[in-house]
């Protein structure tokens, strides 16, 4: 088997068809294959024989692993700027929600929406920049069909901005709309510029000249169509007059104008009905495109449907539409005029057309279930839907009509956030998605970090960092006793017990003082003294890594010479009965030097208690040794009872 | 003229960023070292307006030094050599051409796991530059101090902390200082051969991590030390061993400190908590003269009476990296950006 085939479930009641089916490229799993999940979206494919070859040890074979990872858009190097200049302007708008919660945040909010659109834009720049300067063919595809992609999400940001986060005066979208469609639609804008600019009569001589005019009064440039008119050769004749008077008399409707929108509906109207009998007068019949100008400004679908072929989308005439239709229409009315452009001209359906007749038409979940479908790993869908949920402006019903809005946001971020955590640089812009939408994202935070790959100490205390700053305790101890573990296997046991420290772990630090005691019994060589004798609080974790910790110091006294201080402290540690069962022996032989010095160090009760524990432990040492250490306990006690009995007398 | 601060994202995390000096006209190239990336890199970039009118720089890249490992420290030997020390145990000196930028970085000296733990990698955390001397510090608890000339390894002190050691700095010729993981800081005189240290004391009580150590530019024994706390700790090395003040100062580790190369005053520090601080240290001198005329060091009593100003809006990631140039002050973090503060009045 050399294929194998993944199908996705697939919702929206399309039929379940394989999504996608990819060719393995080696023809080693002939026999059986077997598939193990990774971290994030990486799985392996491996061979698997269910006959255990017992023989072959050191026979090599072919057999390869075969790792395969989804191939993320976003981490290629010019989208991976995107990715991190966003998720600044991310937390700087739940920090603006946040406030927003308290006083209305609205201009800060558009702040930040116009700050993404200006990220968007850069990107497109770079993507621009790279594919002038790409050589290979295959990549500079790829730069541009990026390039596509983005420019239909800056589009429609910006169209969702106006919608839905700008703040309209009036709720009179037309000017709006029509610099929407100047800025991402601009079509014959140079020529009109370069036929004004050259300023010379007769400019219908150039061959797009009436387009170009066409043009402007579509997209609602009245001045400049007036401009242009006057550039034609025969501008002084009387029809030219009349359209444009027509044009300048048109009433331009401004919320600060002084007047109500009723006033302005009526005075419109009747300059229209002044156009519309013009026109029926004939005097144009001469001038078929100033007929055709007359015609589009009086709102004629017919019109309007002659030109649409003109245009590659109908998005182009939409403001122009709009302007001499319904020049009053509020936001969420737009859905009408988007339905009688689009149907001016049958034409495939793109994806691009789907969104913004949906955004027009106010269906917010339909665009956002539109937007998922663009290839950008989720970018735009989770960082539209958050700003739009944080403007209040987003209400989402499922199908028992309950407000699933915050679920939808949150369930974005938590997506894109684990598909940033995937890579190996950008996690810890994916852990700043995930620790905004708790509880759920930090508990996801938790399982991937605990599973994050950890090469250096530098990169472990960045973990650590990261996660108590989100408040995550348990994964900044267990990565800590992962580090414990693996200085320890490595035979490092100062590293062991300051990683032990560090995670306040009691069983790790136990684990590493065993291991650094064994270390001593078999050497001889104490390690890790500049730590045990300047560690603080932290040496009460464990009894084992007091115990060492009290042991070091007793080398530190004998060293210096402190008989009498290291004796106690050996007493001590004898009676408190705390040291491993293999330490004993060590412990006992270590009084011998001491009960062996010129002035006695212990006193007759310690010497008593050292041969009970020697008693009760004698199987420890062996017979020659328990013999030696006897033989010194009973001198010391003979010339110490004699001492103390001497000084017992004196006090009397 | 106001600070003026501008970002580029350069889709690597920065560790480590240095300008490269410059004898008459302003700097202009800057090496970056990245981190914890498939591949990292030490990169050679310069400023440049492109557009002729236009007064905004951006950076553009001139060339890329493609490393094993992540980049933890990067210092100049020479004016056009910087040593750079990797998270995989090697040290390198790379050498950057004088007149022409562009071309490739030259491979100088190459130390093949210096710092290991036999077999296994280890990671080289940092290193000083003293006249051409350089002292390395790894995971691995040892110090090695290497010729910048010669290219040799020219003492060693096996074992100097049974931690892994995270900083170091030069204090004379033949005496450097090294903080641990616990924040233990340990003074080795180069000259003895007991590897013992000459003195050894704690940063704080906290067991955290000495990120970063420096000396006074113009008092040598004034010795500084950052902590993963985001504490700042000053000792005078000729009173005793006890830090003559510990400031809590930025809310996580801080990642470097700088004085400002031409004004003794100024001290520029740098934090895991995205801050990047500009502090008059002159209050911290004006106290009496001391006995013999010295000037000596006042206790700092809080932060707010040292005059701190932050130089950015705090950023969303730490702040791994700064270096400053008369007033340009440049910054590279783990948002994969660096940033260039200009007009900064020193």
């Amino acid at each position: 088997m050399n294929t194998s085939t993944f199908s996705a479930d697939l919702s929206h009641g399309k039929a379940a068809e394989p999504a996608k089916t990819f060719i393995l490229p080696d023809k080693c799993f002939k026999k059986n294959v077997a598939c193990a999940w990774g971290r994030g979206n990486k799985f392996t494919i491996y061979p698997r024989s269910q006959t255990v070859n017992k023989t072959s040890t050191n026979t090599k074979t072919d057999d390869k692993l075969l790792n395969t990872r989804q191939d993320v858009l976003l981490f290629t190097p010019i989208l991976r700027k995107l990715v991190n200049e966003s998720n600044g302007t991310y937390l700087s708008l739940q920090k603006a929600a946040e406030a927003a919660k308290i006083s209305d945040n609205q201009v800060e909010f558009l702040k930040l929406s116009r700050q993404f659109r200006s990220i968007i834009r850069v990107c497109i720049e770079n993507l621009q920049d790279a594919a002038t300067n790409e050589g290979n063919g295959i990549e500079k595809n790829n730069l541009l069909s990026y390039i596509t992609i983005f420019y239909s999400i800056e589009c429609i940001w910006h169209l969702c901005e106006i919608m839905y986060i700008d703040n309209v005066p009036g709720d009179i979208v037309l000017p709006y709309l029509l610099e929407w469609v100047r800025f991402h639609f601009p079509c014959h804008e140079q020529t009109a510029a370069r036929l004004l600019d050259a300023c010379e009569r007769g400019s219908e001589e150039q061959e797009d000249y009436w387009d170009t005019v066409l043009g402007m009064v579509v997209q609602g440039r009245v001045d400049v169509a007036r401009a242009l008119l006057k550039l034609h050769s025969a501008t002084e004749s009387n029809e030219f007059k009349l359209v444009d008077n027509s044009l300048r008399s048109m009433p331009v409707y401004s919320v600060y104008g002084g007047i109500s929108t009723g006033e302005f509906t009526i005075s419109w109207k009747h300059w229209q009905a002044e156009c519309r009998s013009k026109l029926s007068s004939r005097v144009l019949a001469s001038q078929p495109k100033l007929e055709l100008i007359m015609r589009i400004i009086i709102g004629d679908y017919s019109a309007f449907e002659s030109i649409r072929s003109k245009y590659s989308s109908w998005f182009d005439i939409l403001g122009g539409w709009v302007m001499f239709t319904a020049p009053w229409a509020r936001r969420h009315e737009l859905g009408g005029a988007a339905a009688a452009c689009a149907g001016m001209m049958p034409s495939p359906r793109s994806h691009l057309d789907d969104m913004v007749r949906a955004l027009l038409e106010g269906d917010l979940h339909q665009v956002i279930h539109e937007i998922q479908q663009i290839s950008d790993n989720g970018w735009f869908a989770t960082h539209l839907t958050d700003i739009l949920f944080h403007c209040g402006k987003l209400s989402i019903m499922d199908k028992h009509q309950t407000n699933v809005t915050s679920r939808l946001r949150d369930s974005l971020i938590l997506e894109y956030g684990c598909l940033l955590m995937e890579h190996k640089s950008l996690w810890s812009v994916g852990l700043s998605y995930l620790a905004s939408c708790p509880p759920e994202g930090l508990r996801r935070a938790e399982l991937i970090l605990e599973r994050m790959p950890v090469e250096s100490e530098a990169k472990a205390m960045r973990i650590i960092a990261e996660a108590k700053k989100h408040g995550l305790v348990g994964v900044a101890q267990s990565v800590c006793v992962c580090m414990c573990a693996r200085q320890l296997s490595g035979g490092r046991l100062g590293g062991a017990l300051c990683w032990a420290m560090r995670g306040r772990s009691g069983a790790a630090a136990s684990r590493a003082a065993h291991a650094a005691l064994q270390h001593y019994t078999a050497h001889k060589a104490l390690p890790a003294q500049d730590l045990l004798l300047t560690a603080g609080s932290a040496m009460l974790l464990s009894d084992t890594l007091l115990f060492l910790g009290k042991y070091c110091d007793f080398h530190r006294l004998y060293k210096t010479r402190e008989f009498k201080k290291a004796a106690q402290l050996l007493v001590s540690l004898i009676t408190s009965k705390i040291a491993p069962e293999y330490f004993w022996e060590t412990l006992l032989l270590d009084t011998l030097p001491l009960l062996e010095s010129d002035e006695p160090v212990f006193t007759s009760n310690d010497t008593y208690e050292i041969m009970l524990c020697l008693e009760l432990r004698s199987s420890t040492l062996d017979g020659e040794k328990a013999d030696l250490l006897r033989l010194a306990l009973a001198r010391n006690l003979a010339r110490t009872a004699l001492a103390e009995g001497d000084g017992a007398d004196v006090a009397q | 003229m106001p600070l003026e601060v501008q970002g580029t994202f350069v889709s690597q995390k920065i560790s480590k960023i240095r300008w490269i000096a410059e004898d008459y006209v302003e700097t202009k190239c800057f090496f970056t070292g990245s981190w914890d990336d498939d591949v990292n890199s030490v990169k050679v970039w310069t400023f440049e307006s492109p557009h002729e009118e236009d007064e905004v720089e951006y950076p553009r890249q001139l060339s890329e030094y493609p490393v094993d490992g992540d980049v933890t420290e990067m210092k100049f030997t020479e004016k056009n050599k910087i040593a750079v020390s990797l998270s995989n145990g090697d040290v390198k000196i790379l050498e950057v051409s004088v007149y022409e930028k562009q071309s490739p970085l030259r491979e100088v000296f190459h130390w093949k796991k210096l710092h290991n733990y036999r077999e296994e990698p280890c990671s080289c955390t940092s290193l000083d530059i003293l006249e051409g001397d350089i002292a390395t510090i790894g995971e691995d608890g040892n110090v090695n101090i290497l010729s910048g000339r010669r290219g040799e390894v020219m003492h060693s002190i096996k074992g100097a902390d049974s931690c892994s050691l995270h900083s170091i700095c030069f204090i004379k010729h033949n005496e450097v200082i090294t903080g641990n993981i616990r924040g233990h800081m340990k003074i080795w005189d180069l000259r003895s051969t007991n590897n013992k240290p000459a003195a050894s004391f704690l940063l704080a009580g906290d067991e955290l991590a000495a990120t970063c150590i420096i000396h006074h530019p113009t008092q040598p024994h004034i010795i500084l030390a950052g902590s993963e706390s985001g504490s700042l700790a000053v000792w005078d090395l000729r009173m005793n061993q006890f830090p003559t003040s510990l400031v809590n100062a930025h809310s996580m580790g801080v990642s470097e400190m700088q004085f400002h190369p031409e004004n003794p005053h100024k001290l520029l520090t740098c934090s895991v908590s995205g801050e990047l601080w500009d502090w008059n240290m002159e209050a911290m001198t004006k106290s009496s003269k001391g006995q013999d005329n010295q000037v000596t060091w006042m206790p700092l009593e809080d932060k707010k009476a040292m005059m701190v100003n932050s130089l950015i809006p705090t950023l969303h990631k730490p702040i791994n990296s700064l270096h400053c140039d008369k007033g340009r002050i440049l910054c590279g973090a783990d948002n994969e950006a660096v940033y260039l503060i200009k007009n900064f009045k020193y």
